[in-house]
């Protein structure tokens, strides 16, 4: 029973899989929210198992979630490519994991341009995870620009904003 | 004596005149030396309920675009009501080019209808330009005023005046309320059109002056509704896979242009305001984003990092051939166009401080004209005279405020303690 539950989730995320795919190379079609059509995934034992949910919880590197980045800029800094290295290999070893990277932006300059700076961000970290193999189908990248910034941070306390931020739709 | 009356609270004007001319026509960034000294005299007779007076609501009015320099009028012993009798030889002595005169009266007891009749007096050649008469209810008595100042200011620019139209905000509490608001382009008379616990940016108003369509993070990401000002119903614009932002309108009001994050980079997209026919304006690599259509419809300004850094380009919507507009300073973004299509206002850092700056797509001269240091989204007042943007009052909290496009007025929007963003500015209407 739980097994075929599995199965099913399984199935579930390749339609998913199968429908982004179809929807990146034809023009735009119906309008959907994807991140709520497929919902959350009940965490039984061997749900939990499928997806490492120890590993996820106790691994050090695995348990840092912010990319930090320096302001209008997007590309990732060194000191960040072990913890991306980790995720990476976390998402290749647990095929039903996935992860959502949340982008952000300091307050500074228009909401617009930082919904865009903040996507740029979660793009760059998304990019980086596939080039260490991970399959698109297992990442979905979004931004909230500056909307959750902190609006009156000075110099560099406004660095705390400028980051992607990963997280697993499982937790 | 030429009267004009016009019938407010029918919507339509009566008049039975000479049309509306332009006497001296105001070269615009003229400079300080081009202010008109001119003196609102307190009006005779009733005043509003609570609340500023007839002549102090013109005299804001004038004051806010940098083209008038009103004069003190306290304590002018005997001031004139009308266009009979007047001392010139006073008027000329305090420096006064043109002076405003006017009443308030009960027009009937039975309907409470105020009648304010007023002149524009012209110092220099000792005549009138314009007289009229103005029937309402009571409670448009500020509208009235304003509508005095459109005539003031029509009569002494050649070009519209914008006291009568309305603005849109997003009002922030405590990070946890947001609501959309509608008000007088001063900031009174301000209603919310929408309450929510997430985010909204980047209202703009159709140039038709039926919706407003504007960003929301209610659904967990940003998408793009209309909204309906009349019925106050509201459709899905765009809920497309990613981010759905920033939303422009055509100047016909039958298109907008969009932001999706679809193929995950941002990039800008037409639609009809329906939501159908969607179609990708051009591809790139960089982020493209903050459309804004000109008023020949064929081309769009919109900010994107393709050179590097955030400076502003032209696509036209034809070929696609696009052009980078502005060249001045490393980080450029915000554009909005002026209703004939000849200035651009945009948000620039100037060495750390981001100020409103003002380019003249013509001559391309750029000018500066706010100070900062957290100044940001500027857009045009409907004559493109004025300027709507935001700054951050003591440093912390964003207000709204206006900028003459001289830049030699910047005076606040007062609408409550709140944190005040994301305005954008409705068109002229009757």
């Amino acid at each position: 029973m739980e097994e075929l539950q599995l199965k099913k989730s399984l199935l579930l995320l390749s339609l998913l899989a199968l429908l982004g795919a179809g929807c990146s190379s034809t023009p735009l079609d119906a309008p959907g929210d994807p991140s709520a059509a497929s919902g959350k995934m009940g965490v039984d034992a061997a749900t939990a198992e499928a997806l490492g949910l120890e590993e996820l919880r106790g691994n050090t590197l695995l348990s840092q979630r912010s990319v930090f980045f320096d302001f209008n800029k997007y590309d990732i800094k060194d000191e960040y490519l072990d913890l991306i290295g980790a995720h990476a290999q976390y998402l290749n070893n647990h095929a039903p994991a996935r992860m959502i990277i949340k982008g952000n932006a300091d307050y500074r300059g228009s909401h617009e341009y930082n919904l865009s700076l903040g996507q740029k961000r979660s793009v760059a970290v998304k990019d980086a995870l596939n080039a260490l193999g991970v399959d698109d189908s297992q990442i979905e990248t979004i931004s909230y620009g500056e909307e959750y910034a902190n609006q009156e941070c000075q110099a560099d306390a406004c660095g705390q904003d400028r980051r992607a931020d990963i997280t697993y739709e499982v937790e | 004596m030429i009267y004009r009356i016009y019938s407010l609270f029918f919507g339509i004007l009566l008049l039975f005149s000479t049309p509306i001319y332009a006497l001296e026509v105001i070269e615009i960034l003229g400079g300080k030396a081009s202010e008109i000294p001119i003196a609102i005299v307190p009006f005779d007779g009733l005043e509003s309920i609570g609340g500023q007076k007839a002549h102090q609501i013109i005299s804001s009015d004038l004051n806010r675009t940098g083209l008038f320099r009103p004069l003190n009028t306290l304590g002018i012993s005997n001031p004139p009501s009308s266009d009979i009798n007047i001392n010139y030889t006073k008027w000329s002595a305090m420096d006064a080019q043109f002076i405003v005169v006017g009443k308030v009266e009960s027009e009937n007891p039975i309907s409470g209808n105020i009648k304010i009749t007023w002149s524009l007096i012209d110092i220099f050649k000792e005549k009138t330009v314009v007289s009229m008469r103005y029937i309402g209810k009571k409670s448009q008595y500020r509208a009235i005023a304003h509508k005095v100042s459109d005539n003031v200011y029509e009569h002494l620019t050649g070009s519209k005046g914008v006291f009568h139209t309305k603005i849109a905000y997003v009002k922030k509490v405590n990070n946890k309320k947001y609501s959309l608001n509608v008000a007088d382009f001063d900031g009174f008379n301000s209603r919310p059109i929408l309450n929510t616990t997430q985010p909204i940016i980047s209202p703009r108003w159709s140039p038709d002056g039926e919706k407003i369509a504007y960003v929301s993070f209610e659904k967990k990401k940003p998408v793009i509704y209309i909204q309906n000002l009349r019925t106050g119903k509201r459709t899905l614009l765009a809920n497309f896979k990613g981010n759905n932002s920033a939303p422009a309108w055509s100047p016909d009001s039958k298109k907008l242009a969009i932001v999706l994050t679809y193929n995950q980079n941002s990039q800008i997209y037409t639609i009809n305001a329906d939501g159908s026919g969607i179609k990708q304006l051009m591809r790139s690599n960089a982020i493209n984003t903050e459309p804004s259509w000109a008023p020949n419809g064929e081309d769009i300004y919109f900010s994107s990092n393709r050179g590097g850094n955030p400076q502003i380009y032209k696509v036209n919507i034809n070929d696609d051939e696009i052009s980078r507009v502005t060249y001045e300073g490393k980080y450029n973004l915000s554009p909005s166009i002026s209703y004939d299509g000849k200035l651009l206002i945009f948000l620039t850092n100037d060495q750390g401080k981001f100020k409103v700056a003002i380019q003249n797509l013509i001559s391309n001269q750029v000018l500066k004209i706010s100070e900062g240091p957290a100044d940001e989204s500027p857009i045009f007042a409907p004559n493109g005279h004025l300027v709507l943007f935001t700054y951050k009052d003591y440093g912390k909290t964003t207000k709204i405020g206006t900028v003459s496009i001289n830049g030699l007025k910047r005076l606040p929007i007062n609408v409550g303690s709140s944190i005040i963003q994301e305005p954008t500015w409705g068109p002229i209407t009757n």
